[in-house]
């Protein structure tokens, strides 16, 4: 038995992969609350309280993806670890977002900066290639790294960024534009992160 | 530049096949009340400012030149504080000297904005004691400038010199 492990982990580790997606974990941490300030408020009488906005701090949540360690069917020993796998297994990741009860009348927008967060591992031979099909273990943010409206609908969540590899403690800053016919006090809403895998 | 975002349907996803996961996560905003007016046009009219925000509103009429009585709007913004709806009163600083009349009265609605529309149109006459302009209303704003809110007219009978420093006071609250 203990031969047919070591076949196994040898297999695992012979060679980089980029074929079939593994599964993974996401991990959000932080409560984003997002407050509203008299610097804030709109100064021009008739005009809208959208045009101004306030924003969170700029790692008001932290996000991470990595694959999940790989155990031997039915025996459920571990066989590689996460980090293991992330080193070698390489895959695109696509980050959408969405809310969920998101108060009326107010825009919630979300963005993060162009290779934010930490490579997981932070060195893997892959990053040593000279030819990596799917280029650099970076992060791109959409728009440019401008802030993206959130939709509050599961049907239309939105690409926020992509990442090659596994990633951690991707920081999501918040900006919110509040119109005057929106409710005053505190509004509580969920936000949802949902990650797709590439092989391209 | 145009910057268009691809959206999916997260309901119908498969995250095993796609080898993704979906976390969600509690957060809250917290927004201000905010009650703020002014009288349109700027530079020739001033208008008492009411409660949460700064403003160039409150500030007193120039004391060179005079107002154009007949083009004057009322624009507010107006979020209110635990459902309580607003309402715009006019008062005076100092006394009308005797025999003076001052009317004012709303004779139209602007356009743009997006606002509960409750104006008070009688006409007013004016005193320390404040009376109102605008009955109650909830959140809106009407758009800034001329053409925007309330048109407001002044009617003066019997004029006289007013005192230095009067004031036509518009207070949303």
């Amino acid at each position: 038995m203990k031969n047919i492990y070591t076949i196994i982990l040898l297999l695992s580790f012979s060679s980089l992969s980029f074929g079939q997606l593994l599964p993974g974990t996401l991990d959000v941490s932080g409560f984003p609350n997002i407050v509203e300030s008299i610097n804030d408020l709109v100064m021009e009488a008739g005009e809208d309280a959208n045009t101004v906005g306030f924003e969170s701090n700029i790692d008001a949540s932290l996000i991470s993806f990595t694959l999940d360690p790989t155990v031997a069917p039915i025996l459920g020993i571990p066989l590689t670890s996460s980090a293991l796998n992330c080193s070698l297994n390489i895959f695109r990741y696509s980050v959408y977002m969405h809310t969920q009860n998101a108060p009326q009348n107010v825009e919630i927008q979300a963005k993060t900066t162009m290779n934010s967060g930490v490579r997981f591992p932070v060195n893997i031979l892959y990053d040593n290639l000279l030819v990596r099909p799917l280029g650099p273990r970076d992060l791109t943010p959409e728009n440019g790294g401008g802030y993206i409206t959130i939709p509050n609908n599961g049907n239309a969540a939105i690409k926020v960024f992509e990442f090659v590899g596994c990633r951690q403690d991707i920081p999501i800053q918040f900006k919110v534009k509040a119109s005057a016919l929106a409710i005053s006090g505190a509004s509580n809403f969920d936000i949802f992160y949902t990650v797709i895998g590439s092989i391209l | 530049m145009a910057w268009a975002q691809e959206t999916i349907n997260t309901n119908i996803l498969n995250l095993i096949v796609l080898g993704g996961d979906q976390k969600s996560t509690g957060a809250s905003i917290e927004l201000l009340p905010i009650a703020i007016i002014d009288i349109e046009p700027e530079t020739l009219a001033g208008a008492g400012g009411g409660a949460g925000a700064g403003t160039e509103a409150g500030l007193p009429p120039p004391s060179s030149g005079g107002a154009d009585l007949s083009n004057l709007w009322i624009n507010f913004t107006h979020r209110a504080q635990n459902y309580q709806p607003a309402r715009i009163y006019v008062s005076t600083n100092q006394p009308i000297p005797n025999g003076m009349k001052i009317e004012v009265q709303i004779t139209q609605t602007g356009t743009g904005g997006n606002y509960p529309k409750n104006p008070n149109t009688n006409k007013i006459r004016l005193s320390q004691t404040e009376q109102v302009i605008v009955y109650d209303f909830a959140n809106g704003y009407t758009g800034d400038g001329l053409n925007r809110g309330y048109h407001i007219t002044y009617t003066i009978s019997n004029s006289k010199t007013l005192p230095a420093g009067f004031e036509v006071i518009y207070r949303i609250q």
